[in-house]
This record gives C-alpha cells, structure tokens and sequence, in this order.
C-alpha cells in the first residue's frame, strides 16, 4: 500500500512515515505541494494524506491539482482549523475524507485504510467495465454481426 | 473635576438664555404697555383739566365782558348830567341789577374824581377819588377793571370804571362787582376729590376763595413756583408749600392781570394710573419670578438628563473598548490554537511511534526490567492524555473564537426543545436523572441558526446533569425544563436542576472564559462563555440562580421572531 505524506512539518513527515511503515505502508513524502506532484509524476500514489494549510501552494490548491491531473487519486485532508470550513471547501473539490489536527495515528491509519478500499473498489469497477467493453469489443471484432447484438 | 466645570458653564448658559430669552419679550410688553397706558392716560388728564381751565377762562372773561358791555351800554346811552341826578341812576341802576345781580352798586364821578352821584348800599356820595389808583388808570385808559381789594368798605370787592369824554371834560362811570357772585363761579369747579379751581392776580393774591384752605386776598405761597405764558394754557406738576403734588393747568386772564389756576393733587388725579402700575409691577414681579422658577428647574432637569446621557455614553465607550479588545483576544487565541495544533501533531505522531517502539521492545523482551518499562507506559500514556487534553482546549478556542457562516432561521422550540432533549435522554437514564418538559403551547418561534441553539441548549443540559451527578451520584436527579412566552415579545427557556448549585463567588464568573469549577481535565472554561455569546448574537440574554446544595437554574431569554 502505497501512500503520500504532504505537510510542510519535517519532523511530522519523518515520524509518521515511520509508523506507517511500521503499519505495512510505503510512505512518500513531500514538504510541499510542488514536491507532492513531482513525485506523483514518477510514482503510482493511490492515496495522499495532504495539510491544509502550507507556505506556497496551500492545501486546498494543491488538492486541486492533483484531482485535475490525476483523477483517481484518493486524497484526505489534514486541517489544523478544528473548523468545518476548510475540510468543506477540501471535499467540495474533491477530497475523500478530512481529519483534524492532532490526529491519533490509529485515526489516521483507519481512514488511509479506507481510502484504500475505496480506491480498491473503483478501479475494480473500472476492470469490470473495461472487461466488458474488451469481450464485446473482441466479440465484435470476430463477427461484426453477433458483436453488434451483443453490444 | 474638569466636567464638572465644564456642566456649570452649562449651567449658567442655559440658566441665562432660559431667562433672558422669555423674560426680555414679557418685560418690554409689560413696558411698553405701562408706557402707552400711563401716557394716554395721562394725556386724557391733561386734557381734562386744559379744557377746564378753558371753559373758566371762557366763563371768567365772558362774564367779565358781559359787565363791561353793560357798563358801555350806560356810557354811550346817557350823558354825565343825566346819570348825576340820583333818581335816574337809580333806574339805572335798577335796570342793571335786573340783568345781573352781581352788581353792588353804580356811581358817578366828574373829572375831579368827585363821586357826584352813587346808588347802593353805602354812603359814598361826595368822597373824592382822584388820587386813587383807578381812577388815574381809568383816566387814561377809559376801561379799568381793577384786582380784587378792601378799599373804603374793607370788604373784598372789585370794580369795573369806564371813563367817557364829553366835550373838554371827562367823566367816570363805575360798577361795583359782588365777589361772591364771582367767587362761586370759579369755586364750583370739582375734579375728583381734591381738583379745585381758582384766580390770582399777578402779584399772587387770591381773587376767589380756595377750596384747600385760602381766602380772598391772602397771597399764595406757590406763585412763584407757577409756569404761566400769556393766554396759552400750561400744564405742569409741582410740589406746593406743603409738599404735596399737585397737577396745575394755568391760564392768564384778563390781559395778564389775573391768573387762572386749576389743580389737583397728583395722587388724585393719576389714581388710575397708580393701580395700574401697582397692578403691573405685580404681574412683572409674579411673572418674572415664575420665569426664572421655570428656568431653574428646566435647566436642573436638562443638566441631569445630561449628566446621565454622558455617563451612560462614557459606559457605552467602556463597554465597547472591552467588547473589541476581547474580540481582538478571541481571535488572537484562535490563531494562537491554531498554530499549537501543529506542535502537538508533532507530539502525538512522536508519542505513538515511541509507544509503537516501546510495546516491540517489551514483546520482543530485548530490556528485561518489567517495573521501569510499566513505569515508562505510564508516563508515555500520561503524554498521549495530555496532548489529548491540549486538542480539546485548542478545539473548544477555535469553536470559541470562529467565525462561522450561520443560517438564521425561524425555530419552533415546542418542537425543538423535545428534539435536543431526546438526544441526552440516553445519557440521562444511565445516570437516573427524571427528565421533566413544561412546554407552554403559546411558546412563539425564535429567530436563530439551530446548530448554534442546539449547542447553548446541550451545553446547559450537560452542565445540569454534571451538577445532578455530583451531589446525587445516579439516583434521584431532577431536570425540568420549561419555556414560554414573557411578554414583551420575549420568549424565555429554563433548564432547572436539582444539583450542587454554584456558590455566588463562583456565578459572578459564570460567563467568563476559561473559568471552570470542573475538575482538571474535565472542563475547559468554555461552554457557558461560547453560550453566552451565542445568546447574545441573537440579542437574548443568560441568566443564573443557584444556591449551593439546592440547585440551579439558567434561564436563557430570547426575541420573538419577527420574520413570518
């Protein structure tokens, strides 16, 4: 299980990264948002665990870029705020979940693992689709006449 | 020190323009009202005692002309030898005292001033008269009316003599005139009760008898004082020898020789005048008074109301500085929160990995010393508490400090009251709390955002059965809640509880932030301040009553909405 810290909080970043790979995860990290999408330029990330508030690109741009580029990405927001706002604003543009800061590893763990399954799911449902539409795509290829009516 | 200066220039400014303003107009009414009053007042006495003097003037110099005409009617009708025998001046003279019975008696005299022949009372036939005063004066004037004197008879008499030429000689002819004849004529005048008239002559002798005490012939003592000029009426006051005021209107007779006088005492003569200025002068006085009575207190009523305005507004100011500095507080500790959330994710990441790193070592038995590593759970334990702790705090600050979109919006409390109560019912059985609702059916709809109300309303019923458990453990809590309309459109929710109670020390601070009575670690300060500012956005207001070890009751007052 592949996932990606972003927070501008070294020794955050260092630490959970720690547990998580002590919890069977693959831990990126990233201490911005710039970083965060170099990195997933050149890794398959399926989820991302990513700060609201950063210097620079702040959280919610960032979220935003990663949706635009990669869709399918999971993402949770981290807010410092302890408010709805801003975790509002993160699941309006996209994101999966929000927690707020403190947050309790095991919370964090949990909601990763959540976030995985959804992910999980989706692209099974993709295969799925895409499975069909190969078979009849095949079945059209062999006779044109029976594809049409299985289609 | 200062204001206080500054409210007595006020004062006194006030005071002076409520004064002279009114009082200026109502004194120069009253003034110029006693001016043109007293002055036509005065006038139509003047012109009274003007037209007296004139008509005596007219009826003095009438009469007096009569008598010379009659005289004149003699002169031209017979001649010196004729009038000298004594029977015919007898006729005569009978023929005069027929016409008028002012004359005394009639007599002749020759140019040697021998009285040739007379007719009256006396025995004057034969006295010679030349060197008397009239008959020289008549001698050459030919008209001699004389002043008033005693002469042979020594009674007050005077005489009109003309004189007549016939050829070379001359001759006198001369009447006698009854003063007392004369004298009523001139004393019947009345005005008023002291107005009387009478005549001088130009030495200042009294020709007719004053009513006030002068007789025929004394000398006025006054005369001098007198304004006269020729036959032109003159008025004018003066004070006679007594010094008493008299009003005078004088006239000159008679080619200068007598003077005309009529007087009355001022007193009397401007009685109407003085009741009037007395009258008036009471208005002023009464007025004025009541003028400035007025003036006094309306400006102590003003004073005060400002004093009171002042204070009130330095109050305000007050209220207002403190009200903003907390704001700025609130927002201040908001980003204060804020800012520690991230240390603590720190602190808590730390804690789980070195709790994470503990529980391996103890499994994998690398450190064989069982009562430090149970010691050391502890305390990473305690860690993990703490920071908890922290969280709630910068959470309750931020919910505190936050400034969160609400929805306002009409809320039925008969059914939302029931609604947030069936949300703690679960909590309130556990702890064997008989939960009572006295919903009053005409209790109106308030204007709010729910959520911000639910959360007054939960924090309250949390707080009641806190108190509940703490003086009777899970047996016997009471909690009753009721709600209705008070009048003047205001709409009041109680949450009574039958708990602890909050000692008085303790309910001044009630509503202030971060002060709790709760254990550590249970309470942070926050709940009744967030409450109360709730409350006090909707523009309501929270109240406690409590006693210690009986219970307490928050009552929280609300406008009806008005939308809808």
């Amino acid at each position: 299980m592949q996932l990606m810290l972003v927070d501008d909080e070294e020794r955050f970043l260092s630490t959970t990264s720690k547990l998580l790979t002590q919890n069977g995860f693959k831990v990126f990290t990233a201490g911005s948002g710039e970083d965060a999408l170099e990195i997933l330029k050149r890794e398959d990330i399926p989820v991302v665990i990513l700060d609201v508030k950063m210097p620079g690109m702040d959280g919610i741009a960032t979220l935003r870029e990663i949706k635009c580029r990669f869709p399918l990405i999971e993402i949770i927001m981290l807010t410092g705020h302890g408010t709805v706002e801003s975790a509002v604003a993160g699941l309006k543009s996209g994101a999966t979940d929000y927690l707020t800061k403190p947050v309790d590893i095991d919370v964090l763990i949990e909601k990763a693992k959540e976030a995985f399954e959804k992910k999980r799911r989706l692209e099974e449902k993709i295969l799925i689709a895409q499975s069909i539409y190969e078979r009849r795509k095949a079945a059209y290829m062999r006779s044109p006449k029976d594809g049409l009516k299985a289609i | 020190m200062e204001s206080e200066q500054r409210y007595g220039k006020l004062r006194k400014m006030v005071l002076v323009c409520m004064i002279l303003v009114p009082l200026i107009p109502f004194f120069l009414t009253v003034g110029i009202g006693y001016y043109y009053f007293t002055s036509a007042l005065e006038k139509k006495t003047i012109s009274s005692t003007s037209r007296i003097v004139d008509d005596h003037r007219h009826m003095i110099e009438f009469f007096l002309q009569e008598r010379k005409a009659d005289l004149e009617f003699i002169l031209r009708s017979y001649d010196f030898d004729y009038l000298a025998q004594h029977e015919n001046l007898l006729k005569v003279f009978e023929r005069l005292q027929i016409k008028s019975n002012a004359f005394i008696d009639l007599g002749v005299f020759n140019q040697e001033g021998v009285h040739v022949a007379y007719q009256g009372p006396f025995k004057l036939s034969g006295r010679i008269y030349k060197n008397e005063d009239w008959f020289s004066a008549v001698m050459k004037k030919e008209v001699y009316i004389s002043d008033i004197f005693l002469g042979f008879r020594r009674v007050p008499h005077f005489v009109i003599a003309m004189a007549k030429q016939e050829g070379s000689s001359r001759w006198v002819i001369r009447a006698t005139i009854d003063t007392y004849v004369f004298n009523d004529l001139v004393k019947k005048v009345r005005i008023g009760t002291t107005g009387e008239a009478y005549l001088l002559n130009k030495e200042g002798i009294f020709q007719t008898e004053r009513r006030s005490g002068g007789n025929i012939l004394d000398e006025d003592r006054d005369f001098t004082k007198y304004v006269t000029q020729d036959s032109e009426i003159m008025t004018f006051m003066e004070k006679d020898y007594l010094g008493v005021d008299y009003f005078f209107a004088t006239t000159w007779l008679k080619d200068k020789e007598w003077l005309l006088v009529v007087r009355q005492e001022t007193r009397d003569a401007f009685r109407s005048l003085r009741q009037a200025g007395s009258l008036i002068l009471l208005i002023a006085l009464v007025g004025g008074g009541s003028i400035t009575a007025m003036a006094l207190f309306l400006t102590n009523r003003i004073l005060q109301r400002m004093i009171k305005t002042d204070t009130e507004k330095d109050q305000l100011e007050e209220q207002l500085i403190r009200a903003s500095r907390l704001a700025e507080l609130g927002e201040m500790a908001a980003g204060f929160a804020h800012e520690i959330n991230n240390p603590l994710q720190i602190i808590r990441s730390e804690h789980a990995l070195v709790n994470m790193i503990l529980l391996e070592l103890t499994d994998k038995e690398k450190i064989d010393a069982p009562e430090e590593m149970a010691e050391l759970h502890d305390s990473i334990n305690q860690i993990g508490l703490q920071v908890q702790r922290c969280s709630e705090i910068t959470h309750s600050i931020l919910k505190f400090g936050r400034k969160t979109e609400t929805t306002p919006a009409d809320v039925d409390l008969r059914e939302f009251i029931p609604g947030v109560v069936q949300m703690i019912s679960s909590k309130a059985s556990v702890n064997g709390v008989n939960i009572q609702l006295d919903i009053a059916d005409d209790t109106p709809p308030v204007h709010g955002d729910s959520g911000q109300l639910q959360q007054v309303l939960i924090n309250l019923l949390n707080n009641a059965m806190d108190a509940i458990y703490e003086k009777h453990g899970v047996r016997g809590g009471e909690l009753m809640i009721t709600s209705g309309h008070d009048g003047k459109n205001m709409v009041h929710i109680s949450v009574k509880d039958n708990g602890c109670g909050i000692g008085n020390e303790d309910q001044k601070k009630i509503f202030s932030p971060f002060y709790t009575t709760k254990p550590i670690g249970k309470g942070t300060g926050l709940g009744l301040s967030v409450c109360y500012g709730i409350i006090n956005a909707m523009g309501g207001s929270m109240e406690v009553a409590s006693e210690k070890g009986i219970g307490t009751t928050f009552t929280v007052r609300l406008p009806v909405s008005t939308k809808g």
